[in-house]
């Protein structure tokens, strides 16, 4: 099989740097796809449809044209979740991958029409240690004045490959909040673009990674600011053990006319290991004068202090390290509302970092 | 005698929204005025409706400084006119010494060079009866200074720059006892017949080390009530409850 | 009030032009036999004439960058590599043709070496017209000399360091500047000798449509330092010219240099240099860079620090106006223990210039305990301008501390009417916030230098 670049930036850098896209080998696209039977949807209102008519996708960015031509040629799964206006909503879709499921090709067509406000999460597992394929697509169209918040949970078992790409179009006076949590596969590749084109628009990005053995995180994160009085705000905070490795490449691109628009972009890599790999590219793209951008990242190991406290009542090292990488994901964790789910992920923290 | 400030039914609005409703003021030579209000009033909206920052828009009224309208001046012509403005917030500006600073305000300000040596004397005598450190002096204009520092270097600036008018805006809130006590202190070194003084505040403490001539009450917009310094006191015994 | 108008500037002392006398000018284009005639021009030894058609070959293969500015105007064909002006090498201001040397005085150069420098270089196109340091530093060891005569005079050490540290092979530009380098500066500081007072080259680019590519190669042996001062300028011309230096310091244990840069081409210039340093055990390196001219420039002084507790600072500021595109930045590569870096970028845009902060730190396997912190602040003065900031952080060891700030904007509103309250004109307050901001790189110039930086952002603004 030969090599496969993806993941391309908005912006290329030097060749050197070795972060403009990834290249991954042997990656075997399922030839054959049976009907995906594991998924199982929950919905508390009467208000939002459900259907399998999706729109062909053509993604702004995505993670590379084979994804996205496989997406719309191939899926053995197509989902519309259409939410009437002025609808109040939590939904949740649970993809269940075992080993007669074991290769999902999703596409997701969230439309959040004008004033509602609504939670959908949605949720990849496999508890059995297979070899599971996950390629997807999830769009999501924020009407005006929708107030959308996405929960994305990978908690794909260690061999498989997971490679999702996102696109949000937002309108004017509309938020949408997604949270990633990124835990499984042995490469887990996502592809984030958020087109804020009308004014007043809010997205706002969370990201929790935790990577042990040779886990591989590729995050390309794009967001592109045209609308007045936009805010997009990109938060990530991830740790990482063992040979594990992160790419970080995030985009806030302040086109000419985002007056008054505002873009935060935070980064924050905990290095659980002397082996493990931060590769961050923070970018700030600014063609407008009246615009507040920053950006800050950071990496390193467990401030040492801070460690020596925890361990002087009474936390062995272990556990230690655990309360405190915990403590690095609160404040995104505290996003999902849904208390056993966030329980759920918790333990995951817990037995990933054993 | 003649009026050094008048302020002639005014109306401003800020962000669209509507924050003076016709406010009317005057002001002469060797007075102290104080303006109390709770937040939200609209006191730091008449501070910077004299200065005519241009967030704020001007809807209605007229604003004369020594008898000449600067309604619609620039507000660094109307710095040069002789009023001064010591901001609740001030700015940092980073790469700009104090002394430099200041030396080319005062040359600004004055349309004069200024005479270093004199400058500099000047310049350390206010600093010690500021209690300020002169270190300070070779620090980025405001940048890292503590909110007391930050305030007295806007009482520094009053004090070289010699206006007619000054306008304290918020000065004294989020200070502790001495440095109320120091801010008082500048204003009496300042305070003489040929000038006046525009305190603006919602606490009664800075009133109770200096002897006011006039207390406006402004309450939603507007002035409620004038009075003498008695006035402060029942405020600060009363609140504002009774004006809404 | 949230707009800026801003004049052109007068940019008239560096746009003294003087007529395009020259004793030869190579004919344009890039052939083995063009690299042949320099080589032979330049009287060089063989290694170098083979040196030279080596790196013509890399340059041939080595494709042009895929990021980063548009260079498509650029036509080597339309460029004349070598300008050999019509005058020999002199050591007395006396000597130099009275043409060239008006022009190094109205830039204040032996104004210069009169009150502040050690030393002074002066390369006129592809040739060094003027050389000269003062006694006590010959008596001390310290070699300052063109690389003409450099490696006549010192044949094994130039060879031993000559593109070791920039290699032909790091891109295209480097193999160009390989292949038809000329001129440039040469410094040796001798074990444990501090050269208290700076030493300053300038390179002065008068011929139209063609190129400048200095070599200059500082080794500062162990326990030694020095301050090397680097100032570029160039009148404008309608055609392209091309700057592709190539810079090579050798820091060794224990030894400080820090390297200054004043650059101001012409709006003309593709300025495509190459900086790089090797920094020892304990050493310490500093670059202090302030960036006006070029049409584009492409400028990322690199620091490896290869010895334990190696520690490099970089102080930069761009300044981009109308046409300009300056892609600058700093790469640092910490391959020790216990190094640590400091990074402080700076870039104001204006009358739709652009300016991109390009960067890479990277935090080796082997480098425990270093430290890495970066700051980079862009400026926008108005609404037709472009401001970008790519920085690249590889981080692949755990004992570190790393961290990164960068931040956009445009001179807030409320700045400027603090500073009016206080008599200033709108203009005068944006001045002296611009002014402010640029101040940490100013102060780490020498005093004239920051007179100079002052003076251009006055000419600008």
């Amino acid at each position: 099989m030969e090599e496969l670049s993806l993941n391309e930036t908005p912006v290329r850098t030097s060749k050197n740097f070795l972060i403009n896209d990834i290249k991954l080998e042997e990656i075997n696209f399922p030839n054959k796809l049976q009907a995906f039977k594991g998924i199982d949807i929950s919905c508390n209102s009467t208000k939002i449809n459900f259907s399998s008519k999706v729109s062909h996708a053509n993604l702004t960015y995505g993670l590379g044209e084979t994804f996205t031509k496989e997406v719309n040629n191939n899926a053995n799964k197509n989902l519309k979740i259409e939410i009437d206006s002025k609808t109040r909503t939590e939904t949740q879709v649970i993809f269940k991958f075992d080993s007669e499921n074991l290769n999902l090709i999703d596409n997701i067509e969230i439309i959040a029409n004008k004033d509602t406000k609504a939670t959908i999460i949605l949720k990849y597992v496999s508890k059995e240690e297979i070899k599971a394929f996950h390629n997807g697509i999830i769009r999501v169209y924020a009407k005006k004045r929708a107030d959308i918040k996405v929960i994305l949970i990978n908690l794909l078992s260690q061999a498989s490959n997971n490679f999702i790409s996102i696109e949000n179009v937002l309108e004017e006076n509309s938020k949408v909040n997604f949270t990633t949590v990124d835990f499984g596969g042995k490469n887990s590749i996502t592809n984030y673009y958020s087109n804020l084109s009308e004014n007043n628009s809010d997205n706002r990005l969370n990201t929790i990674y935790l990577g042990k053995d040779n886990q591989l995180f590729d995050l390309n994160y794009i967001a592109e600011l045209y609308g007045e009085k936009s805010k997009v705000n990109i938060e990530v905070q991830g740790a990482l053990k063992d040979i594990a490795k992160k790419h970080f490449k995030g985009t806030i691109d302040f086109r000419k006319g985002c007056k008054k628009s505002k873009g935060n972009e935070n980064e924050f890599c905990v290095l659980l290991s002397d082996k493990a790999k931060s590769l961050g590219l923070p970018m700030l793209l600014c063609s407008e004068e009246d615009v507040e951008g920053n950006h800050s990242s950071a990496a390193g190991k467990v401030g040492q202090k801070e460690l020596f406290y925890i361990m002087s009542r009474g936390f062995d090292l272990k556990d230690a390290l655990k309360l405190m990488v915990k403590a690095k994901f609160n404040n995104i964790l505290k996003e999902i509302k849904k208390d056993e789910l966030r329980e759920e992920i918790i333990n995951e923290i817990e037995n990933r970092l054993d | 005698m003649e009026n050094l400030l008048e302020i002639k039914n005014l109306e401003v609005k800020a962000d669209e929204k509507e924050i003076l409703k016709g406010i009317n003021l005057e002001i002469k030579k060797g007075e102290i005025h104080v303006i109390m209000g709770p937040n939200g009033s609209g006191k730091t909206t008449t501070a910077n409706a004299i200065m005519n920052n241009p967030e704020y828009t001007k809807e209605k009224g007229s604003i004369l400084f020594e008898g000449n309208d600067i309604t619609n001046s620039r507000t660094d012509e109307i710095a040069k006119k002789g009023i001064f403005m010591s901001f609740q917030l001030p700015e940092e500006i980073s790469g700009v010494s104090v002394t430099n600073f200041l030396k080319y305000a005062k040359n600004k300000v004055t349309g004069k060079p200024v005479k270093i040596f004199e400058f500099k004397e000047e310049l350390k005598k206010y600093m010690e009866e500021l209690n300020m450190n002169s270190k300070n002096l070779e620090r980025s204009l405001n940048v890292g200074f503590s909110g007391g520092e930050k305030k007295k270097n806007e009482i520094l600036q009053m004090l070289i720059l010699n206006p007619k008018l000054a306008i304290l805006d918020e000065t004294d809130s989020g200070l502790d006892v001495d440095a109320i006590k120091t801010v008082s202190k500048g204003i009496e070194m300042f305070k003489n017949e040929n000038n006046a003084v525009l305190i603006i505040t919602h606490n009664t403490k800075i009133l109770h080390s200096l002897k006011v001539d006039y207390v406006h009450v402004l309450v939603n917009g507007k002035i409620v009530k004038t009075g003498n310094q008695e006035l402060a006191k029942q405020i600060e015994d009363n609140g504002y409850a009774q004006y809404k | 009030m949230s707009t800026t108008n801003i004049n052109e500037i007068n940019r008239n002392i560096y746009d003294i032009k003087n007529k395009d006398e020259y004793e030869f000018k190579i004919k344009k284009g890039l052939t083995p036999e063009i690299i042949k005639e320099i080589s032979k021009q330049k009287n060089d030894p063989e290694w170098m004439k083979e040196f030279r058609l080596k790196a013509l070959e890399v340059y041939n293969k080595l494709e042009m960058p895929t990021w980063g500015p548009d260079l498509s105007e650029l036509d080597m064909e339309e460029i004349a590599t070598y300008v050999r002006p019509k005058t020999n090498l002199n050591n007395s201001w006396e000597d130099v043709p009275e043409d060239i040397k008006d022009t190094f005085d109205k830039l204040g150069i032996p104004e210069a070496e009169r009150t502040s420098l050690a030393g002074v270089g002066a390369q006129y196109d592809s040739e060094v017209v003027y050389h000269s340091m003062k006694k006590e530093l010959i008596q001390q060891g310290v070699i300052y000399t063109d690389m003409e005569t450099a490696i006549k005079e010192y044949p094994k050490l130039v060879q031993d360091h000559f593109m070791k540290c920039v290699p032909v092979y790091d891109h295209k530009f480097v193999a160009l500047h390989g292949a038809v380098w000329s001129g440039g500066s040469f410094v040796y500081v001798p074990k444990g000798v501090k050269v208290d007072i700076p030493l300053q080259s300038y390179f002065r680019l008068n011929s139209p449509e063609a190129g400048q590519f200095e070599h200059t190669l500082i080794i500062v042996e162990e326990g030694a330092s020095l301050h090397f001062i680097e100032g570029c300028s160039a009148p404008k011309y309608n055609k392209i010219n091309l700057h592709a230096g190539c810079v090579e310091l050798y820091v060794k244990d224990k030894a400080y240099l820090r390297y200054s840069t004043i650059e101001n081409w012409s709006k003309n210039m593709l300025n495509l240099n190459t900086k790089k340093a090797i920094v020892g055990k304990n050493a310490k390196m500093d670059w202090v860079s302030g960036s006006f001219g070029s049409k584009i420039s492409m400028l990322y002084p690199m620091s490896i620090l290869n010895g334990k507790g190696a520690k490099t600072e970089f102080t930069g500021i761009s300044f981009a106006g109308e046409g300009q595109n300056l892609d600058n930045g700093f790469k640092v590569i910490h391959n020790a223990p216990e190094t640590s870096s400091v990074v402080n970028a700076k870039s104001i845009s204006k009358n739709g210039g652009k300016c991109t902060y390009r960067s890479l730190v990277r935090i080796a396997e082997n480098a425990k305990n270093s430290k890495s912190s970066v700051s980079c602040e862009s400026l926008m003065l108005d609404n037709s301008s472009i401001s970008d900031t790519i920085p690249t952080n590889d981080i692949r060891t755990d004992e570190v501390e790393f961290s990164h700030e960068a931040k956009i904007g445009k001179i807030s509103d409320k700045a400027i009417f603090y500073l009016m309250s206080r008599g200033l004109s709108e203009e005068d307050a944006i001045a002296m916030i611009v002014r402010g901001f640029a101040h940490p790189i100013a102060k780490e110039l020498p005093v004239e230098y920051a007179v100079e930086m002052n003076n251009l952002i006055n000419l600008e603004l």
